[in-house]
C-alpha cells in the first residue's frame, strides 16, 4: 500500500537527520559552560572524589570513546545513566513522557477542532460582529502567559468555584491506577478503572484548558483565512449558484477545502506545545517530561538532555509524518 | 408569460460600464444565442440572472425571472431561484469545479437537491448523465477528483452538473470550449433537446457564432455592453443588420467566400478537406514552411514507449492515460498532436515538458532525461521546454503584472534585473505588446492580448521546445486568426521545435510539419501532415477528418462514422478502436496493433491501405 510505502520511506529519511541531532546534542552539551559533577558532588568535594564520578559516569573517557559507547547504546535502547539519579534514563523517560504527551494532545486534538469549527463559523459571518469578537478573543488567549493563566484558571475554577481537583498531581493515588504507558486518562481506559478515569480526567481540565487557549488562536486564524478563500473561489459561488442548500455547501464545499492547510500549521503548533508544557506542568505539578527534560538541561545531565532532544526530535518527526498523510487525505491535489 | 425578462439592464464596475442597457427575453421551450466577443459583457448577463454580479459591480434595470426580479429578491427567495429557476452552466469548468469533492458527488448533490431524488436513485442517474454528455466509463468516473480530468471531460461534467439542477432556465456560457467538433454537435442537440422536450429555456453563450447558430431559434448580438442585434437565426444569418453582425459572421472560417450573406448558404458544400480556419492557418503558416524545411535540426525531445499510469490515491492501479508512444520533435519542426478530448494529448504534453515522469519508457529533453535529475537541475532542465496554455487568462497569475509573469521564468533562471527588463520588453514588443500593457494585471487584458502574454511568457527563457496546448480554443475567432499568425511564426524559428496540440485539424493542417493521431493513449497514425491529411489510412484520422462543422448543420453522409462506446477500452487484447471502428474483423479484436510504415506515414491498423472506401475526403 502506497502509505506504508511512504511512511517507510520517510522514516528512512528522518534517520539522517535525527542521527544529525544525536551529534549535535552530543556535543553541545559537552562544549558548553557547566559540569554536572560538579553540581552533583556539592562544594566539599576533592579532585580525586570527582575524578573517581568521572570514571563512573565514562567521562573520562575521550570524547570518540564516549560517542561510539553512546551510539551503541542507543541501538541497543540502552539511554544511559542519569547523572542527578543514578537511575536508567530509559526508565525514567518512560514514566515522564506519558503524562506529558497525553496532555500535549488532547489539548491540540481539541484547539484543532475548536478551530476548525470557529475558523469556519468566523469566516461564514466575515466582518460581523461575532467575527471580531471571536478573533480578539483568540488574540488576547494568545498572547496570555502560560503559567498565569493557569494560575489565575486554578484560581477560579478551582479555589473559588471548586469545579476541579486540586493541582497537584495527575490522578488520585486512592485509585490504585496501575501504570502501564504512563499517560493516566489511557491507563485507567486499559485496566477498565472507572474512578480513576474521572479522577486523571478532572485533573487535566485546567492544564488542557491553559494549553487551548494559548494555542487556538494561529489555528483558527489559518482556517478562516482557507474559509474565505474557498468562500470567495469561482469553485464555492458556482455550487451556491446552482442552489445547494447550506447544510451541504458547508459540509461538501467548504469544510474540506478548508481544511487543507490545517494539517501542516498543527504539526508546528504541536511542536510548540511540547515547550510551552514546561511551565504548564510547573504550574499543575504534573510531573512530566517538560519538568524533567528542564532539570537535566539545569544540572548539565548530559544522557537526560541527549535522551530529551532526541525524543523531540523524534516525535516532530511523526507528527509531520501523521501531519503530510492527512494533508494528502484532505486534499486530492496531493500525491504522497 | 416569459421565463426570462431582462429590462434595461445596466451594471457597472467600478467606473466601467460593463452593461449598457440590456434588454433580453427568453420563453420556455427556446433556444436564445448569445454572441460577442470576450469581454462583450455576456458572462455577466448571464451572472445577473442568478444574482452572482461580482463583488462591487451596481446593477439598475430589471432582470424578470417568471416576474419577480431578481435583483431585488431577498436571500430566500434568491436561494430558491438559484439552481431550480435558472442554472448556470459556468465558463473555465476547471475553476467551477470543487477541487476536493469528487465529480459524481457534486452531480448528485445537485439532483438530490433539485430532483428530489434519494442517494441511490442519485446515483444512478448521475451515471446516466455523465454518460449523456459523452463521458467514458461513467461510474468508474463517479468517483473522480476534477483534476484528474481532462480539459474536456471537465466541460462536460460542468454542463452535467447544470442540467442536474433541472433548471427552468438554463444558461450554458460557452459550453463547448476545447470540444471537438463532434462532442460539439452532440452536447449542442442536448441544449436542444432540453428545450423542445422539457420544454426549458435555453440561453446559449458563445464567441462562436458558427457551432452554435443552427440549433437556436433566436439570436442575440451583443457588442461592448450592448445588444447591436437581435431576430431569428435565419434572419441574422442571412440579412445580418449591424456591421458588428457582419464582422462576427465574416470571422467564421467555414465560409470560402467573403460574402456573409452567401456564404450562409455556400457552407454546406464547403470543401471537407479545408475545414475550420484553413484559411487563416494557412496565410500565417506560409513565412513558417521555407518548404520541406527543417527535419534535420538537433533533436530538442524524444519520447520512446512511454506510458503514463496516473496512479489512484492511496491502493493501487490507475488510470493508464499513455500506452507507449515514441516521438521525437526536431528543431526547427513544429509538431501536430491531435485527437478526440481525454486521448492523452495534455498529458503527452506534461511528458515532454519533464512535468509527469513515464511509468514506463523514456523522456530525453535536450538531451537528459528529467525523470534522472533533481532539484536545481531538473528545475534548470524544465526550463529549456516551455507550455502555452489553453486558458490564457486562467493561467496568469491575477495579483501580478505582465512585466513580473513573463520575467518569472527569467528570474528562475538567474538573470539579473536589468538584463531581465531589457528581454522582457524585447519580448512583449515581439508579441506586439507595447510598454503600457508592462504594468497592466491579467484582468485588465483581452483574451488575445493575456494569450499573447503567455507566448512572450514561453518565449522569454528562449526554450528549445514549446508546447501549445489549445492555445486558442478560449479565443474569439477573429482573436484567434492573429494568435495563430504569432504562433506561425514563433514556430518557424530554426533552433526551436515546436509541438501544437488542437482538436480543430485545421489549424494543424495549416503550420505543422508533421502529425500525430492519439487515440485512447496510443499513436494511431502519424506523418507528414500533407500525408495524413491527404491520404488519412487510419479509420479514426478518417472519422476525425469527416467531421467539419458548418453553419447551416447540414449533415455529412458516406464518410466514415465511429459507433459510440460508453466504455473505454480495457488494455490489451486487439486493437482499441475495435468497438467503435466501422472496418473492424474478428481479427482486429485479438491482434495488438504497432505503427507500420505505409507510404511516408505509418499507422496502427491492420487493414490500412486495404480499405473498402479508401480514398480520403480529398479525392
Ligand atoms: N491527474 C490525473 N489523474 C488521473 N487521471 C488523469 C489525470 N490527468 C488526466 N487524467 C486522465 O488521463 C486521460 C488523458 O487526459 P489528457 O488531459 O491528456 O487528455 P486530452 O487529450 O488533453 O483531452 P482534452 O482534449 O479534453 O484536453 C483522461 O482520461 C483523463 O481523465
Ligand atoms: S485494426 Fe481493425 S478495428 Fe482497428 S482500426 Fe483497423 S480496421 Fe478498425
Ligand atoms: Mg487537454
Amino acid at each position: 500500500m502506497r502509505i506504508a510505502r511512504f511512511t517507510a520511506r520517510r522514516l528512512l529519511q528522518a534517520v539522517p537527520v535525527l542521527l544529525g541531532v544525536v551529534v549535535v546534542t552530543f556535543v553541545l552539551v559537552r562544549v558548553l559552560p557547566g559540569d554536572p559533577i560538579r553540581t552533583i558532588l556539592g562544594p566539599n568535594a576533592t579532585e580525586a572524589d570527582a575524578a573517581a564520578a568521572r570514571a563512573r559516569y565514562g567521562l573520562d573517557q575521550p570524547m570518540w570513546q564516549q560517542f561510539v559507547d553512546y551510539l551503541g547504546g542507543l541501538f541497543t535502547g540502552d539511554l544511559g545513566v542519569s547523572i542527578q539519579s543514578g537511575q536508567s534514563v530509559m526508565g525514567e523517560m518512560a514514566v515522564r513522557l506519558g503524562p506529558t504527551l497525553e496532555l500535549v494532545v488532547i489539548a491540540v486534538t481539541i484547539a484543532t477542532v475548536l478551530a476548525t469549527v470557529l475558523g469556519i463559523w468566523s469566516a461564514r459571518r466575515a466582518g460581523r460582529a461575532g467575527d471580531h469578537t471571536l478573533r480578539v478573543l483568540a488574540l488576547v488567549g494568545n498572547s496570555l502567559p502560560e503559567f498565569w493563566l493557569g494560575l489565575v484558571l486554578i484560581l477560579v475554577v478551582y479555589s473559588g468555584l471548586g469545579w476541579v481537583p486540586a493541582p497537584s498531581g495527575r490522578v488520585d493515588p486512592d485509585t490504585n491506577l496501575s501504570l502501564i504507558t504512563g499517560a493516566d486518562l489511557l491507563d485507567a481506559v486499559l485496566t477498565g478503572n472507572g474512578p480513576a478515569f474521572a479522577s486523571a480526567a478532572g485533573h487535566l481540565v485546567l492544564p488542557v484548558a491553559t494549553m487551548v487557549v494559548v494555542i487556538v488562536a494561529p489555528l483558527m486564524r489559518s482556517v478562516r483565512a482557507s474559509a474565505l478563500e474557498v468562500l470567495g473561489s469561482e469553485a464555492y459561488r458556482a455550487a451556491a449558484a446552482h442552489g445547494l442548500p447550506e447544510r451541504t455547501l458547508l459540509r461538501g464545499y467548504l469544510a474540506r477545502a478548508a481544511l487543507v492547510r490545517l494539517p501542516a500549521l498543527a504539526a508546528l503548533v504541536f511542536g510548540f506545545a511540547i515547550g510551552s508544557t514546561v511551565l504548564v506542568e510547573y504550574v499543575f505539578s504534573w510531573q512530566g517530561f517538560g519538568q524533567w527534560a528542564l532539570r537535566g538541561l539545569l544540572f548539565r545531565d548530559y544522557p537526560v538532555v541527549q535522551a530529551s532532544v532526541v525524543v523531540i526530535a523524534l516525535c516532530y518527526t511523526l507528527i509531520f509524518l501523521i501531519a503530510d498523510v492527512v494533508h494528502a487525505v484532505l486534499d486530492p491535489r496531493v500525491r504522497i | 408569460m416569459t421565463l426570462l425578462d431582462i429590462r434595461d439592464l445596466k451594471v457597472a464596475i467600478g467606473s466601467v460600464q460593463a452593461l449598457a442597457g440590456v434588454d433580453l427575453t427568453v420563453a420556455r421551450g427556446e433556444v436564445v444565442g448569445l454572441v460577442g466577443e470576450s469581454g462583450g459583457g455576456k458572462s455577466m448577463i448571464a451572472r445577473s440572472v442568478v444574482g452572482l454580479l461580482p463583488d462591487g459591480a451596481r446593477a439598475t434595470g430589471q432582470v424578470l425571472f417568471e416576474d419577480r426580479d431578481v435583483l431585488t429578491m431577498d436571500a430566500a427567495t434568491l436561494a430558491a431561484h438559484r439552481g431550480a429557476g435558472a442554472a448556470i452552466c459556468f465558463q473555465n469548468p476547471r475553476g467551477a469545479l470543487s477541487p476536493t469533492r469528487v465529480i459524481g458527488r457534486q452531480l448528485t448533490d445537485r439532483l438530490v437537491t433539485h430532483q428530489g431524488m434519494d442517494a441511490s436513485q442519485a446515483r444512478s442517474a448521475a451515471v446516466g448523465l455523465f454518460e449523456s454528455v459523452g463521458i467514458r466509463s461513467a461510474a468508474r468516473r463517479f468517483g473522480s477528483y476534477p483534476h484528474e480530468l481532462s480539459g474536456g471531460q471537465a466541460q462536460r461534467v460542468m454542463i452535467s452538473l447544470a442540467t442536474g439542477c433541472a433548471p427552468g432556465l438554463l444558461i450554458a456560457d460557452e459550453p463547448t470550449t476545447g470540444l471537438d467538433v463532434t462532442l460539439t454537435r452532440e452536447i449542442l442537440l442536448r441544449f436542444r433537446e432540453a428545450a423542445d422536450e422539457e420544454g426549458r429555456g435555453v440561453l446559449l453563450i458563445s464567441h462562436d457564432l458558427a457551432s452554435i447558430a443552427r440549433i437556436c431559434d433566436r439570436l442575440v448580438v451583443l457588442n461592448a455592453g450592448a445588444i447591436v442585434e437581435h431576430g431569428p437565426t435565419t434572419a441574422i444569418l442571412t440579412t445580418p443588420a449591424a456591421p458588428y453582425t457582419r464582422t462576427l459572421l465574416a470571422a467564421v472560417p467555414t465560409l470560402p467566400s467573403p460574402h456573409p450573406a452567401e456564404s450562409g448558404e455556400s457552407a454546406g458544400s464547403a470543401d471537407p478537406a479545408r475545414p475550420a480556419g484553413a484559411g487563416v492557418s494557412a496565410e500565417s503558416g506560409d513565412p513558417a514552411q521555407p518548404a520541406g524545411s527543417a527535419v534535420s535540426g538537433d533533436e530538442v525531445v524524444r519520447v520512446e514507449d512511454a506510458h503514463v499510469v496516473y496512479g489512484s490515491r492511496f491502493g493501487a492501479g490507475g488510470h493508464h492515460a499513455l500506452r507507449g508512444v515514441s516521438l521525437t520533435v526536431r528543431a526547427g519542426e513544429t509538431v501536430g498532436v491531435v485527437g478526440e478530448s481525454g486521448s492523452g494529448k495534455s498529458t503527452l504534453a506534461r511528458l515532454m515538458l519533464g512535468m509527469i515522469t513515464p511509468s514506463r519508457g523514456a523522456v530525453t529533453l535536450a538531451g537528459r532525461e528529467p525523470s534522472r535529475l533533481r532539484g536545481r537541475a531538473l528545475r534548470a532542465l524544465r526550463r529549456r521546454a516551455q507550455l502555452v496554455f489553453q486558458d490564457p487568462i486562467g493561467s496568469l497569475s491575477p495579483r501580478r503584472t505582465v512585466a513580473d509573469a513573463v520575467a518569472e521564468p527569467l528570474r528562475a533562471a538567474g538573470v539579473k534585473a536589468p538584463e531581465r527588463a531589457r528581454r522582457v520588453a524585447a519580448v512583449l514588443e515581439r508579441m506586439g505588446l507595447d510598454g503600457t500593457y508592462a504594468e497592466r494585471r491579467p484582468h485588465e487584458l483581452s483574451g488575445g492580448q493575456a494569450q499573447r502574454v503567455g507566448i512572450a511568457r514561453a518565449l522569454a527563457g528562449e526554450p528549445d521546445l514549446i508546447v501549445f496546448d489549445e492555445p486558442t480554443s478560449a479565443l474569439d475567432v477573429t482573436v484567434q486568426a492573429q494568435i495563430l499568425k504569432v504562433i506561425g511564426e514563433v514556430t518557424a524559428e530554426r533552433g526551436r521545435g515546436s509541438v501544437f496540440i488542437s482538436h480543430d485539424l485545421a489549424t494543424v493542417r495549416g503550420f505543422c510539419d508533421r502529425v500525430v493521431v492519439l487515440y485512447l493513449g496510443r499513436i494511431v497514425e502519424e506523418g507528414p501532415v500533407e500525408e495524413v491529411f491527404a491520404r488519412p489510412r487510419h479509420p479514426y484520422t478518417m472519422a476525425l477528418l469527416a467531421a467539419v462543422p458548418s453553419l447551416d448543420g447540414e449533415e455529412e453522409t458516406g464518410r466514415v462514422r465511429l459507433t459510440k462506446d460508453p466504455e473505454e477500452a480495457a488494455a490489451g487484447g486487439g486493437c482499441a478502436l475495435a468497438p467503435r471502428c466501422p472496418f473492424a474483423e474478428d481479427a482486429c479484436r485479438t491482434e495488438e496493433q504497432e505503427l507500420r510504415t505505409l507510404g511516408r506515414a505509418r499507422v496502427a491498423c491492420r487493414r490500412a491501405g486495404a480499405l473498402p472506401d479508401l480514398e480520403g475526403p480529398e479525392r
